[in-house]
């Protein structure tokens, strides 16, 4: 369960970041578009990532 | 700028339980946890509002670029060279250090100057979240040059942000503590898409190709950091201010020795290069990220000139931004509010620390009000470094130096004073000096703790010797260690 959690947020962490390069490279051209990725993984990282650190930071 | 005090190690049991003797072997950390507390504990909300004054004060590309990277290896080695050795040495806190070579009372004197600073760092973090919620309620915020509230709403936003976040640290700050080590990882990337979001921007707006670094740096030198006059009230920054600035923002920590508290945890010395995680993601990314988004503001009307970090990041990344405003300020104001609540908790130890921390936060929230402090956030960072920075110089002549001399190290304990005037002397009389220098125009205040530290470190040796020898001579001499 630890580790399922532990990949999802780093996925979302990934997810976070692809947006704004994309868009830096031009490959993305709506900044919308980037906003609300980032938001969606904004969200799956601080639902994921408490199920593995909250623990951790004890 | 970074937040204080590593509330990761200073919250834990372990330090409570080693305020008064050295760190065993035992309860030693290593490099890898060094190396995440400093990246994220410098990764904060005035970060948002340091990178924006940058552009304001007038920054060239080079000057800032380059600038930050010779600053901040500046101070990496000075938490290397000057605080990590000598607390892998000692294995001491701060003010255990501080007691046994000033005595209690100057120590009180030293928490009180540390509350007060801190009181109106947690109010600067405290603007910069409140400006989030502006972005919300849309009422009139603060311009550059403001100094007193401007509306009511503004004022209503500061109270409630502050209230909540005094209420938290007041309660103790562990769960929020948790929180930030948690939201850490996420608020570093934001941070970083904040400056190729920005970057873009840049590209679009300003219609450069850019195929190649070169064209890159272009962009950089042309659009985003073009030099130039500062805006009206602002300091112009050349290279030396930029490097300063980036050695010195932090100066209470290495130079002032704050961080031994931090590294008597630390296996070897040399681990004081986990700073530079730090340095190069909070203070260089997370400054360069937050000045293109400013510059960019100013790129789109020129009149725009307010730094207000909420709006900054929701122009940039929508509600995930102003979610990394939010965040950034709280989980850096709360550790800052309740660590000057403890410091003047020391000076009336009746009080609860609950009521203290209350009434700090209180302090903090109306110094929140107040655009002023954060608009000047600069100059106050530069100050407080240099308030704090004799205590530093002032241990490290006492760890290093004294003996070789003739004199007494750990004073005030050999001794058994509560008040070494020799150190008192050796903290006010550079401070006012210094002061004098900024005051007088001779010295800018972001230069003026270099001569500082030299002149207390003189002080202190001088002083000594009359006062050791003259004034105080020790009760017992056979107490040498």
């Amino acid at each position: 369960m630890k580790m399922i959690a532990q990949i999802l947020s780093w996925i979302s962490l990934v997810v976070l970041m692809v947006p704004s390069v994309l868009f830096l490279a031009g490959k993305m051209s709506s900044l919308d578009q980037v906003k609300w990725v980032m938001l969606l993984a904004t969200i799956f990282w601080f639902v994921t990532a408490p199920l593995w650190m909250w623990k951790e930071s004890d | 700028m970074s937040q204080i005090d590593n509330e990761k190690m200073c919250e834990s049991n372990v330090t409570e339980e080693f305020e008064r003797q050295p760190v065993p072997k035992s309860s030693l950390l290593g490099f890898k946890s060094f190396i995440g507390m400093y990246a994220g504990e410098h990764c904060a909300g005035t970060e948002l509002m340091i990178g924006p004054l940058f552009v304001a004060a007038g920054v060239s590309a080079f000057d800032v670029v380059i600038g930050l990277l010779l600053g901040n290896a500046l101070a990496v080695m000075s938490w290397m060279f000057l605080c990590a050795p000598i607390a892998t040495r000692t294995r001491l806190t701060l003010y255990y250090q501080l007691e046994k070579i000033c005595g209690r009372w100057l120590v009180i004197l030293y928490n009180l100057a540390n509350g007060i600073m801190f009181c109106f760092l947690a109010g600067a973090m405290i603007t910069v979240s409140a400006t989030a919620v502006g972005v919300w309620f849309n009422f009139p915020m603060p311009e550059l040059s403001d100094v007193y509230p401007n509306s009511v709403g503004w004022v209503l936003a500061v109270a409630a942000v502050g209230a909540l976040i005094s209420v938290v640290a007041a309660f103790g700050y562990q769960t929020v503590s948790k929180f930030a080590n948690i939201a850490a990882p996420w608020m570093v990337l934001v941070f970083l898409a904040f400056g190729l979001i920005g970057l873009r921007q840049f590209i679009t707006a300003s219609g450069a190709e850019v195929g190649s670094f070169g064209d890159a740096w272009t962009l950089a030198k042309t659009h985003i950091w073009k030099g130039g006059d500062p805006l009206p009230g602002q300091v112009k920054f050349t290279f030396w201010h930029i490097t300063f600035f980036a050695w010195f923002c932090n100066m209470a920590m290495h130079i002032g020795m704050s961080d031994l508290s931090i590294f008597r945890f630390a296996k070897k010395s040399w681990y004081g290069i986990a700073a530079s995680s730090g340095m190069y993601v909070g203070h260089f990314m997370a400054w360069l990220s937050a000045s293109i988004l400013y510059a960019y503001q100013l790129h789109l009307d020129p009149a725009d000139t307010a730094v207000l970090p909420g709006p900054l990041a929701y122009r940039a990344a929508g509600i995930a931004g102003i979610i990394c405003v939010i965040v950034a300020g709280w989980t850096t104001a709360n550790p800052t509010i309740y660590r000057a609540g403890l410091a003047f908790q020391a000076i009336i130890p009746k009080c609860s620390r609950f009521t203290v921390t209350l009434i700090t936060g209180a302090i903090a929230t109306i110094a929140a009000m107040f655009p002023y402090f954060a608009m000047k956030l600069l100059g106050f960072v530069a100050l407080y470094g240099l308030i704090l920075m004799p205590m530093g110089a002032v241990i490290f002549v006492d760890f290093w130096l004294i003996k070789k001399f003739g004199l007494q190290s750990s004073y005030a304990e050999v001794s058994k004073t509560s008040f070494n005037w020799a150190a008192f002397l050796a903290w006010v009389v550079p401070v006012s000096v210094c002061v004098w220098l900024f005051k007088a125009g001779i010295l800018e205040i972001y230069f003026v703790s270099l001569p500082g530290w030299f002149l207390a470190a003189i002080l202190y040796i001088l002083i000594s010797m009359i006062y050791q020898k003259k004034i105080r001579p020790q009760i017992n001499p056979k107490q040498e260690s």
